[in-house]
């Protein structure tokens, strides 16, 4: 499947979905809402498992140096109600993701956003958002 | 708590996609309109003893409303985050209650039993975005909550509630259900509460209200018709609370054919690893 035909099929599910995703994580422990981060890489692997599923991006910083960035989404079943399965992304396929940086300064972050290739904003349905 | 909205497009590729999923498989006697859709205000089923029948699958609605707004004689809304959060004044803590939610809070949840993967407050079940499955059978009554594998069981079988301290105390308390009309009426006690041990022990809500183990809960279900479900939530626990106080929390039937999905919360606890408290893998 092309990069694109994975956005199209993600796309889709999300806009048609009604479900709420699940909020499972205190976030302000992980993430640092005042770190958000905007990156572009090629899949690396999507892991579907609880209690959330994570992406992994191979990113190329200016330098050309590679580092490999993980992703925290929603729940697979809070995915999979919304239309994603563990197929929607691919390795090899181009996505942006917009989120909030781990607070322990890894490579990790909660993903907020992911957009494709094609520059389609898809949310990603990650964890509770910052709490009042 | 975001939700999904939109228009209905593409569904030619939502159902390639669907096709690799958990099967969907619409429920037995869905009442349905004229255009097909789920009647959701039909009569609410009943068993055949003649009272309603709460089972099915439920998820909590997405309704708000505005501190204070609740009309009289009805008890403001509960949400996820903050069950006091329609109480204009608050929540009426007791002053070392208010304390450990504040500090709770300001701990960064840490010990949200939510984020632990471990059983969670009564009102934190209720409130979960993830669904629950009501099931009654002749003796008892399961609640089986999606979120961190809760499962509650509600005795019907006439039984007394035990005396407070008489059973160890529980994550889920002992409790005892009986009808009351067409009302569902679930009082329960032997909780935990702060004197479990745990720090994840009695989080009412994601600010971490307290309860302790002298906590008598009552919960009032009320299937108002097929599609809505009414719990009221009275916390009595005069060691946390200076008086006792009603939360309304709301479900929706879910119809549409999603089922209950296994939820195995520790399989890639990445938490754990993110907040130091576990190594890295």
């Amino acid at each position: 499947m092309t990069a694109k035909t994975a956005s199209v099929i993600v796309l889709a599910g999300l806009i048609a979905g009604s479900w709420p995703v699940a909020a499972h994580h205190a976030f302000s422990a992980e993430f640092d809402a005042d770190k958000p981060v905007k990156l572009t890489g090629s899949v690396t692997k999507l892991e579907w498992t609880n209690p959330h599923a994570w992406i992994y991006l191979d990113v190329k910083d200016a330098s050309g140096k590679v580092a490999n960035w993980g992703f925290e989404l929603a729940s697979p079943n809070g995915l999979m109600r919304n239309g994603w399965t563990r197929f929607s992304l691919k390795p090899g396929d181009i996505v942006t993701v917009e989120g909030s940086r781990a607070k322990n300064g890894s490579t990790n972050a909660n993903a907020q956003v992911v957009v494709s290739s094609s520059g389609q904003r898809l949310f990603a349905g990650s964890g509770d958002a910052p709490q009042p | 708590m975001r939700r999904f909205t939109g228009a209905a497009v593409m569904i030619a590729a939502l159902s390639v996609s669907v096709s690799a999923q958990w099967p969907r498989r619409e429920p037995p006697r869905v009442p349905k309109g004229a255009d097909g859709k789920v009647n959701l205000v039909a009569p609410a089923p009943r068993a055949p003893d003649g009272k309603p029948d709460l089972g099915g699958i439920w998820e909590v609605s997405a309704r708000r409303e505005a501190p204070g707004s609740a009309p009289p004689g009805r008890p403001p809304l509960a949400v996820f985050a903050n069950i006091g959060v329609n109480f204009p004044e608050g929540l009426p803590f007791q002053p070392w209650a208010a304390e450990l939610s504040r500090k709770r809070v300001a701990n960064q949840r840490y010990d949200n039993p939510d984020a632990l993967c471990l059983p969670q407050g009564p009102l934190q079940y209720h409130l979960d975005p993830q669904p629950r499955e009501i099931i009654h059978t002749p003796r008892k009554t399961l609640i089986v909550y999606e979120s961190n594998y809760g499962l509650r069981t509600i005795y019907t079988d006439g039984r007394s509630l035990p005396k407070q301290g008489e059973p160890q105390p529980y994550w889920h308390g002992y409790s005892v259900g009986r009808w009351d009309g067409d009302t569902f009426v679930v009082e329960s006690n032997n909780f935990r509460g702060v004197q479990g041990g745990h720090a994840a022990d009695a989080w009412l809500d994601q600010m971490g209200s307290p309860y302790t183990d002298a906590l008598q809960l009552t919960e009032r279900f009320r299937r108002v018709n097929f599609g809505n479900m009414e719990i009221d939530v009275t916390i009595d626990d005069p060691k946390a609370y200076t008086r006792p106080f009603t939360v309304r929390v709301e479900h929706r039937i879910v119809a549409d054919g999603w089922e209950m999905t296994e939820f195995i919360c520790h399989e890639n606890q990445k938490f754990l690893e993110l907040t130091g408290r576990a190594p890295a893998r």
